[in-house]
């Protein structure tokens, strides 16, 4: 049985070795030489953020690009170029159920964003924040301990909460507003109750720069 | 270029609505809603208030599970209450929306009832010391509900058990008898053949001398799907409305919570716990309510309830076209038992 898995594997990854190959006769990889000026390099992003039936609320942003390059393929004959992008990125959001007040949280997160975009500016994205801080916030709260029932003052708790996005959007050549984003985000947080919470929600917004900004 | 200014503006300006938005709670006694959350032992529950608390007569309920919902009691049987009477709905530790921090080990029925005495100490501190309170638990809240009345009774003003698992220690069992009764007579009476003769070789599946935590959620399972057949062949009646609005839980925490507490918890009461011999210490008025075709706690443990309460002023009523939830399947009646009891012992 286990002779039977390893020729699988061996098969399998003779192929990966193959295609690999075939890749890189047809790929060229360009670095883009980036400009110093820092505001060339950074887009801010403001949208909505949440899973609409439960959650609902408000994410801003920024990137720092820090890798460009484009990646030209030959595929069915045809060449393809798409810009490849690694760029440090930051949020801050506030989230809210209005319907029972039970899930109102502002966070921040870190981390580094991949981005793909083609020619027609389709855009794909892996965000990953390993560094993340969600802040629940309660309504009126009261601690007991024993026989003393105390108001606590800005009640809610604070959890680590790393995330991982994937979307998709649309850049918007020489624009302020640079491209529209969709993204599909999980978040864990932790600890929650007795264990660690896996959280989704949707966002939904822009980018904004200001080298496009009319002189 | 006036874009990114402007955005900034509007984005303050929506965080702001959003952050108010998300604190306001009306506690105006005579029309009642406020989310209230109780802090204790490491963990954050909310406690849904709504009503009419012009007397300060507030009616607790303990929802099913464990890891329910607090707001799962709401329908036309708890508005008619709430026309009369504050409910307080309460998420308990690690179900719906409650949050916390703790270990495992630390979640016990004994802190969970501790929980249950903090929320009435909260409503005491926000309403006043002159508040009084029923206790109303439903399936596993009727165990929750035996566990906070022998810590503390004398906060309660009675005590109403609606198809409570007051003994989860031989529902197993329970569950084999009851199910070859109803299954043969549904058999003889033509009705659902099919299903019925399932029942009984899942029946022959399980064991019968060991309770195991698979068999017993097999058959629980079992029980709620009995119960739909017992609906469509009219013994019990449609749910006429009643349940949880989809945006009062995000569906994911909710379920989670279901899930991590019922891992916990399962294995410390089921085929264990008992409160059947206890519950004659229970001493204040007492109401038993139950559907006559409640599957998942059979009927059998609502007349074990009525005869062991230690109350002298008791009360049972079968609802006759019920199964597990009677609040929803014969709303009207339901509310007219809950609020004559009320009136009766405030």
């Amino acid at each position: 049985m286990r002779h039977k898995q390893l020729a699988i594997l061996f098969f399998i990854f003779q192929f990966a070795l193959f295609s690999q190959d075939q890749e890189k006769s047809k790929t060229q990889i360009q670095k883009t030489s980036l400009s110093e000026n820092f505001w060339d390099r950074t887009e801010f992003k403001v949208g909505f953020v949440g899973t609409v039936f439960w959650s609902n609320g408000l994410s801003i942003g920024g990137e720092y690009l820090w890798k460009e390059n484009e990646k030209t393929k030959i595929r069915r004959g045809k060449e393809r170029t798409n810009t490849h992008q690694f760029l440090f990125n930051g949020n801050l959001g506030f989230v809210t159920n209005f319907s029972t007040k039970t899930d109102t949280g502002a966070y921040t997160n870190f981390g580094l964003t991949w981005r793909r975009t083609n020619k027609q500016g389709i855009q794909f994205s892996i965000e990953l924040n390993p560094l993340g801080y969600y802040r629940s916030f309660l309504p009126e709260t009261y601690e007991v301990n024993g026989d003393s029932v105390d108001k606590v003052f800005l009640p809610g708790r604070g959890y680590y909460a790393p995330s991982l996005s994937v979307g998709i959007g649309r850049k918007r050549k020489g624009k302020v507003r640079s491209a529209n984003y969709f993204n599909i985000n999980y978040t864990m947080r932790t600890p929650y109750n007795a264990g660690a919470l896996p959280t989704f929600s949707f966002q939904y917004g822009f980018r904004f720069n200001f080298k496009n900004k009319k002189r | 270029m006036n874009l990114p200014t402007n955005t900034f503006k509007i984005v303050l300006l929506l965080f702001s609505v959003l952050f108010i938005g998300s604190c306001s709670n009306d506690h105006t006694l005579g029309n009642l809603d406020a989310t209230v959350f109780v802090r204790h032992k490491d963990a954050d529950m909310p406690a849904y208030i709504r009503g009419n608390g012009t007397e300060k007569v507030f009616l607790i309920t303990l929802h099913g599970g464990p890891g329910g919902a607090g707001l799962g009691f709401q329908g036309n049987a708890f508005d008619q209450i709430e026309d009369n009477y504050g409910v307080v709905y309460f998420d308990q530790r690690g179900s719906g929306m409650s949050q916390g921090s703790y270990s495992e080990d630390d979640v016990t029925i004994d802190l969970m009832a501790e929980d249950v005495l903090a929320l009435v100490k909260v409503l005491k501190r926000v309403y006043g010391d002159d508040s009084r309170f029923f206790l109303l638990g439903n399936s596993w809240g009727g165990a929750l509900g035996p566990a906070t009345l022998l810590k503390d009774q004398d906060e309660f003003l009675g005590w109403i058990n609606v198809d409570g698992s007051h003994s989860p220690k031989d529902l197993y069992f329970e569950y084999i008898r009851n199910f070859e009764r109803v299954a043969a007579t549904q058999i003889e009476l033509g009705n659902s053949v099919r299903f019925w003769e399932s029942v009984f070789d899942e029946l022959d599946r399980v064991d019968r001398n060991r309770v195991t935590l698979d068999d017993f959620n097999t058959l629980n399972r079992l029980a709620f799907d009995a119960e739909e057949y017992l609906t469509d062949d009219g013994f019990i009646k449609k749910v006429e409305n009643g349940g949880i609005s989809v945006s009062d839980y995000n569906l994911l925490t909710f379920v989670w919570n279901l899930l991590k507490i019922q891992s916990i918890l399962d294995d410390d009461f089921i085929g264990k716990l008992s409160f059947t011999e206890a519950l004659s210490e229970i001493t204040i008025p007492s109401l038993v309510l139950w559907g006559r075709y409640d599957m998942v706690v059979p009927e059998f443990y609502a007349q074990e309830a009525f005869e062991n309460l230690g109350s002298v002023n008791k009360r049972m009523v079968i609802f006759e076209q019920s199964g597990h939830s009677p609040m929803f399947s014969e709303s009207n009646q339901f509310a007219e038992e809950v609020l004559r009891f009320m009136d009766e012992n405030k």
